[in-house]
């Protein structure tokens, strides 16, 4: 009987699967979610050169339509015309970007899948730089080899390989033992370690990056200016850059980085004076302090390095100083970020921000301005001078501007800025032009492993794609950057830009227009010479949303959005 | 005639009673001649002392922060009078971890946590886990074949990644990785109960009390599940022992016990990158773990031949 | 034996169901979305609209579970939300990881359990009995993470610039010429497809590899690699293996029939080999098969330390990053090995225990 009912139970079973295997529709295609492919705006402007050239342009119709940029257009074989729809003074530390790297025009059309780029587009990247994808040993290595017709130097390695562990230790060891030429991130305490080792060098990473504490201030108690003042008395920020940080990081002194042009203009942050704290929460209401939590993520980043350390060190110091007995509360990553910025976390939480690009816009901006949800409410006291800066090109003359917002952050705190996260790089002695770039770009190039062939480096994590147009992660990033060129890129080391693909991109009065020369005799890793339509059928790709060309990897294209703004995004 | 039966009644209740006090002598007599199963023991009660009285045993609070009170930098090697080291330094006997506390204090307070897990997962998955056995067991059936089925896909999972994910659900924190523990460690006690229900189910002194008229209910209390306590005991024992181990590797894996508090498995997976820097801040946690552990192991397995008939004649 | 195997599969199915469903529930109620996990905290939400429709997620839980289904029925498990490649690919690429090394866990737990447990039954009480238990009762105490963390400590610093040193992480070193044997051999495969994937599964199991193509540089550099974890994974299935080959030994060896075997001339060596150990593998097969879950289950913790890119590893991330398409399929493919390995080990009882057959 009971025999009779297992097989019975099992045909019902392996029924019902098969049913489902044949009624589900064709596996991995979702519907396609893109719109009617109207095909690239269409005028084809014939240019006033002789030869047969026929520009490419992409327009909007109409600023609505689009964020920052209003067409991009291929005026001549080797110009490029970026009119925008208001000014931008910072236009070319945001071109210089390696997420805008250039593609050839063939390339992009042949990869460019059904929903998604291709395989081969995600992996196989084309481009001018001076490198090229090899070999992509997924969870083990990449492996790229140098392009011998590079335009420029030719590089100093053959071979380049990355490898990556998310354990310091493992990084640190691999160094010592000469397996890898070098690493990134060295791990806080390692640093001595490395200094002392004749046969290594360390290389301190300047901070371009912010940690703070922040508040959400529509919830109580920190709807009170005097209690979020009276906690950034009350925290001794230089303990924590001390005992948690590594050498090269500093006590942030304002939000923004003094190595970036107008960061910290304008009073410096209070000083840890913890009776004068004391005195304020009780004025305020709450002499014996109250309860709260304190929410964080357990993710490693050049602002935290030692996340929970931190977090408890906090606590510790929130009960000692202030009697505020905080609970700590680990998020996890995603929903942290998703909280934490829809400004939806009653308590205090630890975040940070990493530089995009080298301008003050991107720190201030970004958090300060009156629609950002993630302080609660924002004050006019600072976000309107920040939006009348952002429209002036010249530093000098938007630095009064600069002054008043940050003592209006000062006074306001709706957050406080505790440290700017140092972290270094490290190499083995013989390896030359050693780099510990501060937007964590570091150029291989340039860097001679010791009369070796093959530079090995060792970073925290593999890259997620090698299509760096649709990708956020470093990692990433500085990968596909030895393979891609943008038209301007940041000089080796440091934050200042300069020509690359592009001679030249010269702007009019009111930086409103860009005219981009650009660099004659360059050809791509597969052969095709790089010329004005490759810039446009990149920005293409990348920026107009109904393009049958704009497939990506994840297809959230964050940067293009968030620094551009997307053109023609579906209505909903 | 009733006094016949008065006094048969009597004699067999005396001769249950001697039969029961007796049996429960042999097997502590033979507990105690295994050498093994002593250390355990001793062990054991060195840890449950300590997690009695860590507040007075320990030089420093757990999360008692260092910085401005002494001398000493964060992961600071272990600093022991007794071998050597100076006496202006402050003593500490383990070290000094990442927020600059001291590891031995926060080692001792640890004791309390990991007994607490232990036991705490093991009583959860006992509870539950005999109930689903008893009726698997007793009511056979439509029931037996679901609730084994259930265990069996329970089962289909390394315990450890399946832990993984329901903490992963309910959140991170000590009380859901217990749950997470105790749901994981479920299926072998049911496991347990329902093969000595079914091997006690039908024999005699069963049917006898069910023809003297007791219900299913005094049947499963008072004569299915005595019998049924020798291998749970012993299961559960060994239970308690894999229970921390799981505990600590999900602390280790960041989904346990949240900072500030001292669990050994989570101190030891905060510090792994530093395994050569500061070496202390991973080989003592992870030392009292495998202490911990290795006392529930040898008191199970000396309670286990103790309990064995069988194994009578074999020391 | 036929009928038995037969029986024994047919148990198995409504596990697998039960396997594929709470699966499914698992991966769709871990909270948090995974738009933010994936794409990072610059994500707005109109990207993320965009990015949950792209990925079908936004279809309802019911229709999505019949679609998983009748996927994974077809041999097609989706892609990685994340990385946004087939997860077969990634299979392809971290599993053998995982199987070679719980492949050489195994073998050490073995090689060396079983031939302990066995000396010590016939040395019963002797020193060599005592010392292998107190191993064996530590061994299976240790937490495997902070047994590998001390195996790293000392074969990779303290034996520093020794010739027994041992590298603390990966599976080779860079430069190692690893070229798959096919290649070698000169065969030409086809891009993708089954046997494509199947043959790509086997060259990259690195000894295997070496060992086709007489690659003895590869060989060395991937055993030295495998060393330390191997033995930090297979510590505590060696010291139940050689506790359980010691228990049933004994037993076996108190038996009548050993007693009349001895009588009867045959040598000590020829008794233990021919009678005792034949009779002792039933249960240790038993305990074999039940090491397995932890060798699964340990591989997450061991791949954690040694920085190595297999399936638990990659399944543990794949939780953390909400990456629901690795998420629902390694689990799947591990339950489905455990299933068919336990299903081997119930096939082999059969096998070795006539007895068993007929229940």
């Amino acid at each position: 009987m009971k025999q009779k009912l297992y097989v019975l139970l099992s045909l019902f079973v392996l029924v019902s699967m098969a049913l489902a295997a044949c009624g589900a529709p064709a596996p991995t295609e979702a519907p396609a979610t893109e719109a009617p492919a109207t095909e690239a705006p269409a005028t084809e402007a014939p240019t006033e050169v002789v030869d047969d050239f026929e520009g490419r342009v992409l327009s909007a119709p109409d600023c609505d339509s689009t964020g920052i940029i209003k067409s991009v257009e291929a005026t001549a074989r080797y110009e490029v015309t970026f009119t925008l729809c208001q000014p931008d003074p910072a236009f070319l530390s945001k071109i210089a970007f390696g997420v805008y790297g250039i593609y050839p025009e063939e390339w992009i059309e042949a990869t460019a899948g059904e929903t998604s780029r291709t395989t081969e587009g995600l992996e196989r990247p084309v481009g001018t730089g001076p490198y090229m994808v090899s070999e992509w040993n997924r969870g083990e290595s990449i492996t790229f080899t140098a392009n011998p017709n590079y335009w420029g130097d030719a590089p100093e390695a053959e071979t380049l390989v990355f490898r990556w562990s998310s354990e310091s230790a493992a990084r640190l060891l691999e160094l010592q033992s000469g397996t890898v030429d070098g690493i990134d991130n060295v791990g806080p305490t390692d640093f001595e370690t490395v200094a002392n080792d004749p046969n290594l060098s360390l290389n301190e990473r300047p901070a371009l990056n912010v940690f703070y504490i922040g508040f959400t201030n529509t919830f109580a108690p920190f709807d009170n200016q005097d209690v979020r003042q009276a906690i950034a008395k009350g925290i001794d920020r230089q303990r924590i850059v001390d005992t948690f940080y590594p050498p090269g990081s500093e006590v942030a002194s304002h939000f923004t980085p003094c190595a970036i042009a107008n960061g910290c203009v304008g009073d410096p942050w209070y000083d840890f004076d913890p009776e004068a704290a004391r005195e304020q929460l009780a004025a305020a209401g709450f002499p014996d302090g109250f309860s709260t939590k304190i929410y964080y993520r357990d993710v490693v980043r050049g602002y935290l390095p030692q996340v929970s350390n931190v977090a408890q060190d906090i606590q510790a110091q929130l009960k000692e100083n202030l009697n505020i007995d905080a609970e700590i509360v680990v998020m996890e990553s995603g929903a942290f970020i998703e909280e934490s910025t829809a400004g939806r976390l009653d308590g205090i939480y630890l975040l940070g921000w990493g530089a995009d690009y080298p301008h003050v816009t991107n720190f201030l901006d970004f958090h300060f301005s009156e629609a950002n949800p993630q302080f609660g409410v924002q004050s006019p006291t600072y976000f309107e001078p920040l939006a009348e800066a952002a429209q002036i090109a010249d530093p000098a003359e938007a630095e009064p501007l600069y002054v008043e917002a940050n003592n209006a952050i000062r006074e306001y705190v709706p957050m406080i800025p505790v440290a700017h996260g140092g972290s270094g790089t490290a190499y083995r002695s013989d390896v030359t032009n050693q780099q510990a770039s501060p937007l964590s770009n570091e150029y291989f190039a340039v860097m001679d492993p010791g009369g070796r062939d093959v530079f090995v480096w060792m970073q925290n994590a593999e890259p997620i794609s090698l299509f760096c147009a649709d990708e956020t992660d470093g990692e990433s990033l500085r990968a596909c950057e030895q393979v891609i060129e943008a038209l301007y890129s940041y000089e080796v080391n440091g934050t200042d830009v300069q020509p690359a693909l592009a001679t030249s991109c010269e702007p009019n009065e009111d930086l409103t227009v860009w005219v981009c020369a650009l660099r004659e005799g360059v050809t791509f890793h597969d052969g095709t010479t790089f010329d004005a339509n490759d810039v446009v059928a990149t920005f293409t790709m990348g920026l107009d949303a109904s393009s049958p060309l704009h497939k990506g990897n994840t297809n959230a294209w964050e940067y293009y959005d968030y620094l551009w703004g997307l053109m023609n995004k579906p209505s909903e | 005639m009733t006094n016949q039966t008065a006094t048969i009644a009597t004699l067999d209740a005396e001769q249950i009673s001697i039969q029961s006090v007796s049996l429960w002598q042999i097997t502590w007599r033979r507990l105690f001649r295994r050498k093994s199963a002593l250390v355990g023991m001793f062990i054991l009660g060195v840890l449950i002392f300590i997690a009695l009285t860590a507040e007075f045993l320990a030089p420093y609070g757990y999360d008692e922060v260092l910085i401005g009170k002494e001398d000493v930098v964060a992961r600071e090697k272990p600093c022991i009078h007794l071998l050597g080291c100076s006496p202006e330094k402050p003593q500490h006997l383990a070290g000094i971890d990442g927020n600059v506390r001291d590891q031995f204090s926060r080692l001792l307070y640890g004791a309390r946590l990991s007994l607490l897990v232990g036991f705490s997962t093991v009583t959860f998955a006992i509870i539950i886990g005999t109930i689903l056995g008893a009726v698997a067991g007793y009511v056979g059936g439509w029931w037996d074949n679901i609730i084994m089925r259930f265990m069996d896909v329970l089962l289909a999972f390394p315990s450890l990644l399946l832990a993984i994910a329901i903490v992963t659900v309910l959140g991170p924190g000590l009380i859901n990785a217990l749950i997470a523990i105790g749901i994981v460690s479920i299926p072998s006690y049911a496991r347990v109960m329902r093969a000595s229900v079914l091997s006690v189910r039908e024999m005699d002194y069963i049917s006898a009390t069910r023809a003297l008229g007791g219900s299913n209910f005094q049947i499963l209390f008072k004569r299915i599940l005595p019998n049924a306590l020798t291998p749970l005991i012993v299961q559960g024992t060994l239970g308690i022992a894999s229970a921390i181990l799981d505990a600590a590797a999900l602390s280790f894996l960041g989904l346990g016990a949240q900072p500030p508090t001292p669990e050994w498995g989570s101190m030891l997976g905060a510090e792994r990158n530093q395994v050569f820097t500061a070496p202390h801040l991973v080989f003592y946690p992870g030392f009292m773990i495998m202490l911990t552990v290795l006392s529930f192991n040898l008191i199970g397995d000396g309670l286990r031949d103790a309990l064995d008939p069988r194994l009578a004649h074999v020391s | 034996m036929a009928q038995y195997i037969i029986r024994r599969i047919l148990a198995s199915i409504p596990v697998l169901f039960g396997i594929l469903i709470v699966t499914f529930v698992i991966a769709r109620v871990i909270p948090g979305d995974p738009c933010k996990a994936i794409l990072g905290e610059k994500a707005t939400p109109e990207v993320c609209e965009r990015f949950i429709k792209d990925k079908g997620l936004d279809k309802p839980i019911h229709e999505q579970l019949f679609i998983y289904i009748g996927e994974i029925l077809q041999g097609d498990f989706g892609n990685s939300i994340r990385m946004n490649v087939p997860v077969t690919r990634l299979l392809i690429e971290r599993l053998p990881t995982t199987v070679e090394l719980s492949l050489a866990a195994l073998l050490v737990s073995v090689l060396i359990g079983i031939p302990l447990g066995v000396i010590s039954a016939v040395k019963h009480n002797s020193w060599i009995d005592v010392l292998t238990m107190v191993w064996a009762n530590i061994g299976v105490s240790m937490p495997v993470f902070w047994l590998g963390l001390m195996l790293i400590y000392f074969f990779s610093l303290v034996l520093k610039d020794t010739p027994f040193w041992l590298p603390p992480s990966g599976r080779v070193s860079p430069g190692i010429p690893d070229d798959p044997f096919f290649e070698v051999w000169g065969w030409v495969i086809p891009e993708s497809g089954f046997w494509a994937g199947v043959l790509v599964f086997f060259s990259r199991m690195n000894i295997l590899n070496a060992l086709l193509t007489s690659n003895w540089e590869l060989l060395r550099d991937a055993t030295e690699h495998l060393i330390l974890p191997a033995l930090a994974l297979g510590t505590i299935p060696m010291a139940l293996i050689a506790r359980m080959s010691r228990s049933a030994m004994l037993d076996v060896l108190g038996q009548d029939y050993i007693r009349t075997a001895r009588a009867k001339g045959l040598g000590r060596l020829g008794v233990i080999v021919k009678h005792a150990f034949s009779n002792a593998l039933l249960p240790i097969v038993t305990v074999i098969g039940l090491s397995l879950g932890s060798l699964l289950g340990g591989a997450v913790l061991t791949e954690t330390v040694f920085g190595l890119s297999g399936l638990g590893r990659t399944l543990f991330e794949a939780i953390t990053a909400r990456d629901y398409g690795i998420v629902q399929s390694f689990t799947v493919v591990i339950a489905i090995m455990y299933v068919i390995i336990n299903l081997i080990v119930d096939i082999s009882y059969g096998y070795l225990d006539p007895r068993i057959r007929l229940d």
